[in-house]
């Protein structure tokens, strides 16, 4: 994948000031407790930010708060503390299309009703942009085109959407949150029901994004050895809590990650400063 | 890439306009009382130019106060239900939604047939019941159907379904306490019927008509991007900066409107609502920035054509439009089936 | 001798006078059998003194041969005359209770196929009861049912006086009118949407009966006609089977409505409005024929109009009094 597609285009990324991205302090969140009892907090106070042209790793294991934490970042629910900005505005007050040309959320795709051309799909990424009732310009079409590129999706434009295979598939759907133009990206699980062929790939991928098209991407994930080795920074999360925030070197501590983790669990430092995560020695006992 | 133009949508439905003026055409030739072609534009074109006098008063009746009402209002009625059943099929994403399976022709039914029992010989009290019926049920409906004060599909659908149940049974219960007599008036309506005599001066009543349609078309044809992205999931356009929430509102009362309408003036003709936008998508794909014009414009040239069939195929006697739609539609809906699994 | 001679005669006579006597006897008690207008053979007691109508034209009937007394129920719409109203009601002509006729004990229950159902008759032949089905297709028809009713009611000298007096008017409403020209009418069962009758209907013959021809030519029986039809045969006469709003309301309203008022027949005031018992095959059809014919014929009947015009001055005192 050149670098000439990605930054050819001085449209791709945009003139935003170079400098922190995301900026989240004392989130939480917390769902309405049944029994009128104190709240149960999905997400207690957390803060970290984010910059230009990096990739975070929302690391923990399931029911941690990723989710939440998630949700938050996107905008679909409220803080009930603190607060999130991304391009020095609190995401909350943004309106809806606003929102959407600021931050593209990565998903697992719902049944499509009826039948889509791979195109058609990434030019809906188009939509934030505009009029309500729009039809899509010259540069909507160069901007889709560039989003499928840049995702090594060229050679799938004219494909229908449901004969995709799923790593096909999931790449386009990137292609179509690219198409938003946004600064942050957003994804939640991405890799899995990919094999690890496609893991490493998909993961290249969005570190390629990061670094040559200056996205700032968050990656929820529970794949430790992924996180550790393509992330810039780590945002480790047990049980609601926000547990440590810094680089994989710093936040791989054996025994915290055998804490959180629950699993007999060593940690290797190779070279380059990333560490790597193997079971332990006492497995299978 | 070929993105949807402004100018391809004009382009088809011009295509599918001059389709629409031919059948008007023929339609206006078709009738009990012949009229040769050349009378027929000689009619036209002295009720053009206001000189009455120079047609024979009988030729001027049949064309401008039997045929062409008859043809506008199938023309209104077949794009009311079309528009409608392409509304429908997006909020509850499902391809076979019909205008009607959430109860506003039950309501209107139920409208009319109070007004055949209550006051039979008022001019326009069937059709005005049958609108405030149609929504009566609309709102109630609306409001069984939401969910955390949302719209919601499936609890939509299931209101629809309670409506529908409850209204046939009164509506069952009123037809066995009417007289044979004023049963006929009804037999009609619940058909599909374009021959209810309009009023004095139709020509009011068809600008409301027209108006509505434009008000309710309009506002369902604006919200066509977002139907386009919400198809692709609900979740996935929110993020995209769609406001669900306020595009099904707005969907669900301009449809139910426009259905409202076209029942209350012409009863519940079937299959429009859920064959022409089936075969528009089949023709010319499910971008609804396209679907929704095409099938308004396919409604009514469908709407049309069944009725001069309705007119002529067993002249003197008329059938109900409502029969020919469904005897025509059924066999054509199972070949494009077909055609397509394949 | 002894007196063994007389003993031997009086026995004759005593046997001679039985004989005489007991067919009397006999025939009152003896069931009569008929076959019914549908094939149905029925038995009926030899005097049959409790019936229940399941008809308004039936319950018409059974009073116009002066046998209301016998009715012991009829149905809701039993409207003809005044009296069947207060008869205890077994119900709606399509659906009465099968108990409260059988609760009644009829010796005779009398239907007709125009309105009556099928399974009506059977269920209460099931249980034992005399039903005798009238299926009337004509006016004609409609007389010589009469006389069969009648006969079953055992009144059969009755019966043949009123189908007697009723063939003498429509004979002689038939002589007065027979050298015009028969009167082109549309018969109009509902107007939204227009329906009409078929030639081969109950009314059509009425129709006839009253010199009128209805404009529609299709064989259906009820018929729902294009407007254009009626204004392609121009009917000298439209006719309407309301009588809730007269003549007068039903003219104002087709004259208010757009090609309605600009047909011939409208145009003149040509509307008629007759009585809902031109339907209906019993004795009083007879007057609705009548009545329609002075309708569509006026000039037929002109000097008797002017006989009952000339009355009518005299009453209200605006013109001498002549004779």
């Amino acid at each position: 994948m050149s670098s000439a597609a990605g930054s050819a285009s001085p449209m791709v990324t945009s003139e935003r000031t170079p400098g922190v991205r995301l900026k989240v302090e004392q989130a939480s969140y917390a769902y309405a407790a049944t029994d009128r009892s104190a709240p149960k907090f999905a997400l207690g106070p957390t803060s970290f930010e984010a910059q230009q042209k990096e990739l975070v790793a929302i690391l923990g294991p399931n029911a941690s708060g990723k989710s939440t934490l998630l949700k938050l970042l996107a905008g679909i629910e409220r803080p009930l503390s603190g607060r999130i900005e991304v391009d020095n505005t609190e995401v909350s007050s943004l309106d809806l299309r606003t929102r959407a040309q600021r931050i593209a959320l990565v998903q697992q795709e719902s049944e499509l009703l009826f039948p889509l051309r791979v195109w058609e799909y990434v030019l809906q990424g188009r939509y934030p942009y505009g009029k309500r009732l729009r039809f899509e310009s010259e540069e909507d079409c160069l901007l889709a085109a560039n989003a499928l590129a840049q995702v090594g999706a060229d050679a799938l434009r004219d494909r229908w959407m449901d004969q995709l295979s799923g790593g096909e598939k999931q790449r386009v759907i990137l292609a179509r949150a690219l198409a938003q133009q946004p600064s942050l990206l957003l994804l939640d699980e991405p890799t899995q029901h990919l094999d690890i062929g496609g893991k490493v790939e998909l993961l290249r991928r969005l570190r390629r994004l990061a670094d040559e098209s200056r996205y700032t991407v968050l990656v929820v994930t529970h794949e430790l050895n992924l996180a550790a080795e393509f992330s810039d920074r780590i945002v480790l999360l047990h049980k609601g809590k926000c547990l440590r925030v810094g680089t994989p070197a710093e936040v791989y501590d054996r025994a915290l990650l055998e804490e959180v983790f629950e699993a007999p669990l060593d940690v290797e430092m190779r070279a380059g400063g990333r560490p790597r995560v193997i079971l332990g020695a006492n497995f299978g006992t | 890439m070929r993105p949807l133009t402004p100018k391809r949508v004009a382009l088809i439905c011009a295509g599918l306009g001059a389709l629409l003026f031919v059948a008007a055409v023929v339609s206006l030739r078709i009738g009990a009382y012949p009229i040769s072609v050349v009378d027929i534009v000689k009619t036209l074109g002295s009720g053009i130019l206001g000189r009455w006098e120079s047609i024979p008063s009988e030729h001027r009746s049949i064309i401008f106060d039997v045929r062409l009402p008859r043809i506008l209002l199938g023309i209104l009625v077949g794009a009311s239900l079309s528009t409608a059943g392409t509304g429908f099929q997006a909020l509850l994403r499902n391809p076979l939604a019909d205008p009607y399976v959430l109860g506003v022709s039950s309501g209107a039914a139920l409208g009319a047939i109070i007004a055949l029992i209550a006051a039979p010989h008022a001019a326009g009290a069937v059709q005005i019941a049958a609108f405030v019926g149609a929504a009566a049920t609309t709102a109630a409906v609306y409001f069984l159907g939401r969910r955390g004060g949302q719209v919601d599909s499936a609890t939509l659908l299931l209101a629809g379904i309670v409506a529908v149940s409850f209204l046939s049974a009164i509506i069952m219960f009123l037809m066995t306490t009417m007289s044979g007599r004023d049963m006929r008036g009804m037999a009609f309506w619940l058909m599909g019927d374009l021959a209810s005599t309009l009023p004095t001066n139709p020509l009011p009543w068809f600008e409301a008509l027209f108006f509505v349609f434009i008000v309710a078309g309009g506002a369902i044809y604006a919200t066509s991007s977002d139907l386009n992205l919400i198809l692709t999931g609900e979740q996935e356009a929110r993020h995209l900066g769609v406001n669900v929430n306020r595009v099904r509102l707005v969907v669900y009362v301009a449809a139910s409107f426009l259905t409202g309408l076209a029942v209350s003036v012409s009863g519940t003709i079937g299959y429009v609502g859920i064959l022409v936008p089936h075969v528009m998508r089949m023709l010319f794909g499910t971008d609804y920035r396209l679907l929704i014009p095409t099938s308004a414009i396919g409604g009514a040239i469908l709407v049309v054509v069944a009725d001069t069939l309705a007119r002529s195929v067993l002249s003197p006697t008329e059938l109900p439009v409502g029969a020919l739609t469904a005897l025509a539609g059924a066999p054509v809906f199972i070949y494009l089936m077909r055609r397509r699994v394949r | 001798m002894k007196r063994t001679v007389p003993t031997r005669s009086c026995a004759a006579i005593a046997a001679a006078l039985l004989a005489c006597v007991a067919p009397a006897f006999g025939a009152q008690s003896v069931p009569r059998n008929f076959t019914d207008e549908v094939g149905r053979a029925i038995t009926v007691p030899a005097k049959v003194n409790r019936i229940v109508s399941l008809a308004p034209n039936l319950t018409e009937t059974v009073y116009a041969l002066g046998l209301g007394d016998r009715v012991v129920g009829d149905t809701n719409w039993c409207d003809t005359p005044e009296a069947a109203k207060s008869k205890p009601h077994v119900g709606d002509p399509q659906n009465p209770s099968i108990e409260a006729i059988v609760a009644l004990h009829p010796d005779l229950v009398l239907a007709t196929t125009s309105i009556n159902a099928v399974d009506t008759a059977d269920s209460l032949q099931r249980l034992g009861i005399a039903v005798y089905t009238s299926d009337p297709h004509t006016v004609r028809g409609m007389l010589e049912s009469t006389g069969h009713i009648a006969d079953v009611i055992g009144v059969p000298q009755q019966g043949a006086d009123l189908v007697g007096k009723l063939q003498q008017r429509l004979d002689a409403l038939h002589a007065r009118l027979s050298d015009r020209p028969m009167a082109h009418v549309l018969f109009v069962v509902w107007l939204d949407p227009l329906q009409s009758i078929g030639p081969s209907t109950f009314i059509a013959d009425a129709l006839r009966w009253a010199s009128a021809e209805s404009v529609v030519t299709t064989s259906q029986p009820w018929p729902r006609l294009s407007i254009e039809e009626v204004v392609r045969v121009q009917p000298d006469y439209i006719v309407f089977a309301d009588d809730h709003e007269g003549q007068a309301t039903k003219l104002a309203d087709l004259r208010a409505r757009a090609v309605w008022r600009d047909l011939d027949a409208v145009v003149r005031g040509h509307v008629v409005d007759v009585s809902q018992e031109i339907i209906r095959p019993s004795p009083g059809l007879i007057d609705v024929i009548e009545q329609l014919a002075r309708d569509v014929h006026p000039e037929a009947f002109a000097s008797a109009r002017e006989n009952s015009a000339a009355q009518a001055n005299c009453a209200e005192g605006t013109a001498p009094c002549v004779r």
